[in-house]
């Protein structure tokens, strides 16, 4: 691909982000709207917001590359990916909707009655969302370096200073829109390109090399064990239920019942997605063999259309590409960057409007610097470990605070400390073992026994320490399921 | 919704009719005597308001809990068949190994049928809550 038509595309979807910034900026104007778009927004622009946020680097690039890398096994994520939002839609949509709090550290306060364990959970929340921020701006390292040859960090750089000036200037009224607006251009830019290189692949006499095989005699199998396979699911179920950036998005349903039809349409939005990166990587496999060996397979939704297409028409898709997977960088960034900064700000800063600025600021220059001083794993997989984190810190919190009226401050604080502790240690000490070691898979996937680790702590302790529950508790119990309307409590 | 017009003494009207400060009105507006209802019991935390807010909890746990449950076996079906059946790793259907229809395509309609049930139900089980607790 030139590089003057991936320039192209950058600028267009940069351009594209900022204005619907501004013109979303003319109609934010008070604090609420700052954090969570005042509520008003419905459940259709909601659902492509969630779906625009949610679908990252990981998604856009990274599937296809661990397709290519790993065969059936790498379908894997994409399914956890969607049905962590079925966990989500069945345990904690609609409460904490109605939980009325703004930030997860907002329910742990509002549910614990307890400034400790709101600092315990903004903590986890704040390295939850650095670490996930991390990949996105590999991938944008990824996509400028594959595209147009300029050095690592200028992709990088483009997503800060993009998503800090969004975010800074527009709040998350904006940020709406430009998020909805994201989730249909990442579709368009995996669909169609993905339609044409089938249908030219179809039809045109020579266009598949003799010799060439989509799915070899022993891909029909998973080849993944039991336990990764366990572990993994439990990761991806549970994880995407702690992610911060997803949850802030719940705030801006009207009411619980909305929250659940808003849930349902994102289910059908991602289904609708991941069809394609699995296209891309089974093409891949065929056709960009060599990638697998250099280790840079998350380059293969970028590469495909300009290898199998040619010429102009090869040009444009490829152009297509690239303005989606900036796209995905660019939402799930922001979307981060806002939920942070509504935790940095509240909790260090007092609120306020230009403390959510700095705050923004801050979110995004951090996991910038981490960035630049480390190497990029493949995409999903990365992803993948911080889902295994949030399933062992923040999951057990909403599940037992919503659902379990024993839950204690003390539970809660112990059994996220143990599960963060646990998981973070595995990964670390994971990462610096040979992949060969027997066991090591217990190391490097988690999930399986930090999951239940953190959970059997925090009911442990919880009922070890009967004397701190909350004394409101039965009065926010209520507000958390009863549907709105036939509640006589204010709702906040 | 009222205008809170608090400050004022009781049956004075306000000294001129300015611009009020509209605020969350129902938890400071004067009850209006009479029969109490259950929404307002569930409001002031009565006992027999507590015992409907528990069960309606408890429902809707036992929903979410069934749901996946359902989900987690579907799930688990889906493992079995690509990693321990053979016969379904040497299917094919067009040149498509009938593992990848079923991971790549084949869940998606799960997760959307498990996801339309279960709010089909929800909003039952808090119907039934609303009739219980919402006097004609």
């Amino acid at each position: 691909m030139s590089p003057a038509v991936a320039f192209l595309a950058l600028l267009l979807v940069s351009a594209a982000t900022v204005l619907i910034g501004v013109y979303g900026l003319r109609i934010s104007r008070t604090t609420s709207d700052f954090y969570v778009a005042s509520r008003t927004v419905p459940p259709w622009w909601n659902a492509s917001a969630i779906g625009g946020e949610y679908l990252s680097a990981a998604s856009f690039l990274g599937v296809a590359g661990l397709i290519v890398i790993s065969g059936l096994d790498g379908l894997w994520f994409p399914v956890g990916y969607t049905a962590g939002y079925l966990m989500l839609l069945f345990f904690v949509a609609a409460p904490l909707r109605r939980s009325g709090a703004y930030t997860i550290p907002d329910f742990a306060q509002a549910r614990l009655a307890s400034r400790r364990a709101r600092y315990v959970t903004s903590l986890l929340v704040v390295f939850v969302g650095w670490f996930y921020i991390v990949p996105q701006l590999h991938g944008a390292a990824l996509t400028i370096r594959t595209t147009t040859g300029l050095p690592s960090w200028v992709g990088a750089a483009a997503v800060v200073v993009i998503v800090g000036t969004t975010v800074v200037t527009g709040g998350m009224r904006s940020m709406t829109f430009v998020q909805a607006f994201q989730y249909w251009l990442k579709l368009t830019a995996l669909a169609v390109p993905a339609v044409i290189l089938l249908w030219h692949l179809g039809m045109t006499p020579g266009a598949v090399p003799a010799g060439t095989v989509l799915f070899g005699a022993d891909d029909g199998g998973s080849r993944l064990g039991a336990y990764q396979t366990v572990s993994l699911m439990v990761a991806l179920l549970f994880g995407t239920l702690g992610l911060p950036h997803v949850l802030v998005r719940f705030y801006t349903n009207p009411d619980g019942a909305t929250a659940r039809r808003t849930t349902l349409i994102v289910l059908g939005l991602l289904s609708v997605f991941y069809l394609f990166p699995t296209i891309y990587g089974v093409l891949g496999r065929a056709f960009l063999p060599g990638l697998a060996r250099t280790g840079s397979t998350d380059a293969t939704v970028l590469l495909l259309p300009g290898r199998l297409l040619g010429g102009p028409v090869g040009e444009v898709l490829s152009a297509l590409v690239v303005a989606g997977a900036f796209a995905a960088f660019l939402s799930t960034t922001s979307g981060l960057v806002v939920s942070l900064a509504g935790v940095i700000s509240q909790d260090l800063l007092g609120g306020g409007v230009r403390g959510f600025r700095i705050a923004a600021a801050g979110a995004a220059i951090v996991p910038f610097a981490v960035a630049m001083l480390t190497d990029s794993l493949a995409l999903a997989g990365s992803v993948g470990l911080v889902f295994a984190f949030t399933a062992s810190t923040v999951c057990p919190l909403l599940l037992l605070g919503i659902w379990w009226r024993g839950l204690t401050d003390v539970g809660a604080i112990a059994g996220m400390v143990t599960g963060g502790l646990l998981c973070a240690g595995a990964l670390l000490w994971g990462s610096r073992l040979d992949p060969g070691t027997p066991g090591v898979a217990l190391l490097t996937q988690p999930a399986a026994w930090t999951v239940p680790a953190a959970f059997t702590v925090m009911v442990l302790v919880s009922l070890a320490t009967p004397g701190r529950r909350n004394a409101h508790l039965g009065r926010f119990m209520a507000k958390l399921h009863v549907p709105e309307r036939s509640l006589g409590v204010p709702r906040g | 919704m009222s205008a809170s017009n608090a400050d004022s003494p009781e049956g004075l009207p306000p000294a001129r009719p300015g611009r009020v400060r509209v605020t969350a009105p129902r938890s400071t507006a004067r009850r209006v005597p009479g029969r109490t209802s259950v929404t307002q019991e569930v409001a002031e935390q009565s006992a027999v308001g507590e015992v409907f807010v528990r069960s309606l909890i408890r429902s809707q746990l036992r929903l979410a809990l069934i749901a996946s449950a359902g989900f987690v076996l579907a799930l688990a079906g889906c493992w079995v068949l690509v990693r321990w059946v053979p016969a379904v790793a040497d299917w094919r259907i067009l040149g498509v190994p009938a593992a990848w229809l079923l991971l790549g395509v084949g869940m998606y309609p799960v997760i959307g049928l498990c996801a339309w049930l279960y709010v089909r139900a929800a909003a039952r089980n808090e119907a039934r809550y609303r009739d219980l607790v919402e006097e004609p």
